[in-house]
């Protein structure tokens, strides 16, 4: 250090702006005191405050909120996001996405647009070059697409065309593996990977679409696949099985399922006609549509099964009750026939078996309007069924409900339900009187009896499944009794309402058929519609000979599929009918029905 | 002395921001391959998805169907061929046939001498049938 230098570092220097200062304020023209401009200072003070509080503010903004570019943020608007894969209940894909390229452009960088449309109509030859050009020129867009879905090939030949404000992107491409099998409840997705129809839509529904709107877009590793309570290859077989049918029996149209009756799972559904839903523009036509949710039938006697429950379920009548069907039951102008007519009195069994619309007809008289409107309110008909599927009908109720009306809705005329409805109330009959709503979702039974209510006694359950089996034994159901399997059934065979009138030649065949009959599982209905007579049916297009034949070569195929296994049949199938004294209830080929 | 801890100093800072330098290079470095590997996974998990999705277009039943009538002389299983472990008949005792006396064998065999098959009266064929089940053959049976 050296000695010269004595003033400290930091001391003050003489200071000529201090001294300017000094001399201003004194001078009266510049009043600038400290004292006076303290005020000012202070606004000042606080503007720049303001203003670098502000700068903060926004960077902090813009931290918490990366901005995208306006291109990138339409991009991934307009993207098709990723969906979650549908599974079957074993774990087979049924739905799922693949990456695809699509093309798009930002008119706004397009330096030459003439030019760009050009070149980009020579790549891709199947896009409208007029079309494009008009789309290209239009200012306000910051984004638009010139092809979705390009081929490997055509991404290549776009990426050396290397065109500025043109760009490729990976989008999501849905795809059904199976075809048509479980179409109708798959549903389909649009080009936007948007659910339009059946479990697709659900999905959506379920929060999924409002979060891609929001712009949340999930990777696939994110969501969880869903899970049907479909069986990919049951369902294959009973489509099999019906197309089958349908082509033999030269029905317009049919429809099949299979239900869980302890768990309300659709294991297996098909409706003829259907479509590939890779092939979405199909799906609309009308023809096409789900028979067994969407429809609406007149189930004819598989409706017989609920006003015989509810006749037994009251109390007033049981087994042993006698019905009189002697010669045709007259109300006002109207007469009630019977097809199978025995023209004697018949117990509640032979009222079953021989399918006995006039015995059925008064069963549902000795209820009254009120308590059968109530109970099939309560069974679920009435009202419209609401599963994981959006589309569904609502059943068609007479408006005007009198004792005719009951009458005839005893035996299946006069109120039309969706299949898969009625499918609901006679599952609730075979299972120990649970009324559970089907799903197309897996679960188990526990979750599904947790607000199942119970509908009929387990007594009335148990009678229903005794009628089921002794009708397959030795009344109108007798296709269905693959041995091993001790199954039941009941035909249902309705006129077609045409102009008005109820049409003998064109009929609606329903066949319901449930194994094991002892401890229901599986509950199997087949419709058709408008079904011809054969030479080796007799010319006859009744239920038993085509729905019912169907159903047995479903039950034969699909019952090893679902792992049920053959066995003799069970010593005391039904129990409580035995405590209850209904001996014959055990050895259904002996006894009740009795031609 | 003070010079000497200048120097020192100096020569710290410059070790430092060389290791510092290199921190930051392999920080970066590993981060890209980090990136790479998340692109490759990613394309790895494309790949797998389009992979799986061929798999389901290819096995689906209604194409084993069509394959198996073609090619195959499978039927569709009957549900009289199930049975239960417990119907199998037990394994005949053995025979020795060849150098025996024409009037020393038995004229029927022995049935369960030997061989005892391990009872599960339950368990049944259906089971495993129905998990490998490959679509019956249909054209067959014709009403």
């Amino acid at each position: 250090m050296t000695t010269q230098d004595t003033r400290p570092l930091l001391a003050p220097r003489p200071n000529i702006f201090r001294a300017l200062r000094t001399r201003m304020a004194n001078s009266p023209v510049f009043s600038t005191s400290l004292a006076a401009s303290g005020p000012r200072m202070k606004i000042a003070a606080m503007g720049f405050l303001l203003l670098y509080g502000v700068i903060a503010g926004r960077l902090a903004w813009l931290a918490i909120n990366p901005h995208l570019s306006t291109t990138r943020r339409a991009a991934a608007e307009a993207v098709a996001a990723a969906r979650p894969d549908i599974l079957d209940r074993n774990g087979e894909i049924l739905a799922t996405d693949v990456k695809t390229m699509s093309v798009f452009a930002e008119p706004k960088k397009l330096i030459d647009k003439d030019e760009a449309t050009e070149l980009l109509t020579a790549a891709l030859p199947d896009v409208d070059a007029s079309e494009l050009r008009q789309r290209l020129a239009s200012p306000k867009k910051g984004f638009v697409w010139v092809k979705r879905e390009v081929t490997p090939h055509q991404r290549e030949e776009v990426f050396h065309l290397g065109l500025p404000g043109v760009g490729l992107i990976a989008e999501n491409k849905r795809v059904y593996p199976n075809g048509p099998i479980g179409a109708h409840v798959l549903g389909f997705a649009n080009v936007d990977n948007q659910g339009i129809s059946g479990i697709e839509k659900f999905i959506d529904g379920q929060g999924f679409a409002d979060l891609h709107t929001a712009g949340f877009n999930m990777s696939r590793d994110e969501l969880q696949p869903i899970q049907l309570s479909l069986d990919i290859r049951a369902t294959h077989a009973l489509r099999d099985e019906l197309a089958k049918g349908v082509e033999h029996f030269k029905a317009k149209a049919g429809a099949a399922a299979i239900l869980d009756v302890t768990t309300g799972e659709i294991i297996a559904m098909a409706s003829l006609p259907d479509y590939d839903p890779n092939k979405p523009t199909d799906a609309l036509d009308p023809l096409h549509i789900n028979r067994m949710n969407v429809g609406v039938y007149e189930m004819g006697s598989t409706f017989k099964a609920l006003t015989i429950a509810m006749a037994l379920d009251s109390g007033k009548v049981n087994l042993n009750s006698r019905l009189d069907a002697r010669g045709a039951l007259s109300f006002g102008r109207f007469k009630i026939h019977d097809f199978h007519a025995q023209n004697r009195a018949l117990t509640v069994p032979e009222v079953f078996t021989y399918s006995s619309n006039i015995g059925t007809a008064r069963m549902a008289m000795g209820q009254g309007v009120e308590k059968h409107k109530a109970f099939l309110h309560k069974m679920g008909q009435l009202t419209r069924m609401r599963t994981e599927l959006p589309e569904s009908a609502e059943p068609i109720v007479p408006r005007q409900w009198g004792e005719l009306n009951t009458m005839t809705i005893a035996f299946g005329h006069g109120l039309a339900v969706a299949p898969l409805q009625a499918m609901m109330a006679v599952g609730a009959l075979m299972n120990g009187g649970y009324l559970i709503t089907p799903t197309f979702l897996k679960r188990g039974e526990e979750e599904a009896k947790r607000d199942a209510p119970q509908v009929v006694k387990t007594e009335t359950s148990e009678a229903m499944r005794y009628l089921m089996r002794l009708n397959a034994e030795i009344g109108t159901a007798r296709k269905v009794d693959v041995a091993g399997y001790f199954v039941g059934g009941k035909t249902g065979t309705a006129e077609k309402v045409i102009h008005g009138h109820y049409d003998k030649n064109r009929l609606f065949t329903t066949f319901m058929a449930t194994l094991p009959c002892d401890k229901p599982k599986y509950l199997f209905l087949t419709i058709m519609d408008e079904p011809q007579g054969l030479p080796e049916t007799g010319g006859y297009a009744t239920a038993a000979y085509n729905s019912g034949y169907v159903t047995g070569q479903i039950i034969e195929r699909v019952g090893p599929i679902l792992g049920v296994a053959p066995r003799p049949a069970p010593a005391t199938p039904f129990p409580l009918l035995a405590k209850a004294g209904f001996g014959f209830a055990n050895q259904p080929a002996h006894g009740g029905g009795g031609h | 002395m003070l010079r000497f801890l200048n120097i020192l100093f100096l020569m710290a800072l410059i070790a430092s921001a060389g290791y510092a330098y290199t921190i930051k290079y392999q920080t970066s470095y590993r981060s890209e391959q980090i990136a790479k590997t998340k692109l490759e996974i990613k394309a790895e998990q494309d790949a797998i998805a389009v992979l799986r999705a061929e798999w389901a277009f290819l096995t689906r039943p209604e194409r084993l169907q069509q394959l198996s009538d073609k090619y195959l002389d499978l039927k569709p299983m009957a549900v009289a061929q199930i049975v239960p472990a417990t119907a199998i008949p037990e394994k005949s005792a053995r025979v020795e046939a060849v150098g025996a006396e024409p009037g020393a064998l038995p004229s029927t065999p022995v049935v369960g001498a030997a061989v005892t098959t391990p009872k599960a009266p339950t368990a049944t064929v259906a089971g495993a049938s129905a998990k490998g089940a490959t679509p019956a053959r249909g054209a067959a049976r014709k009403p």
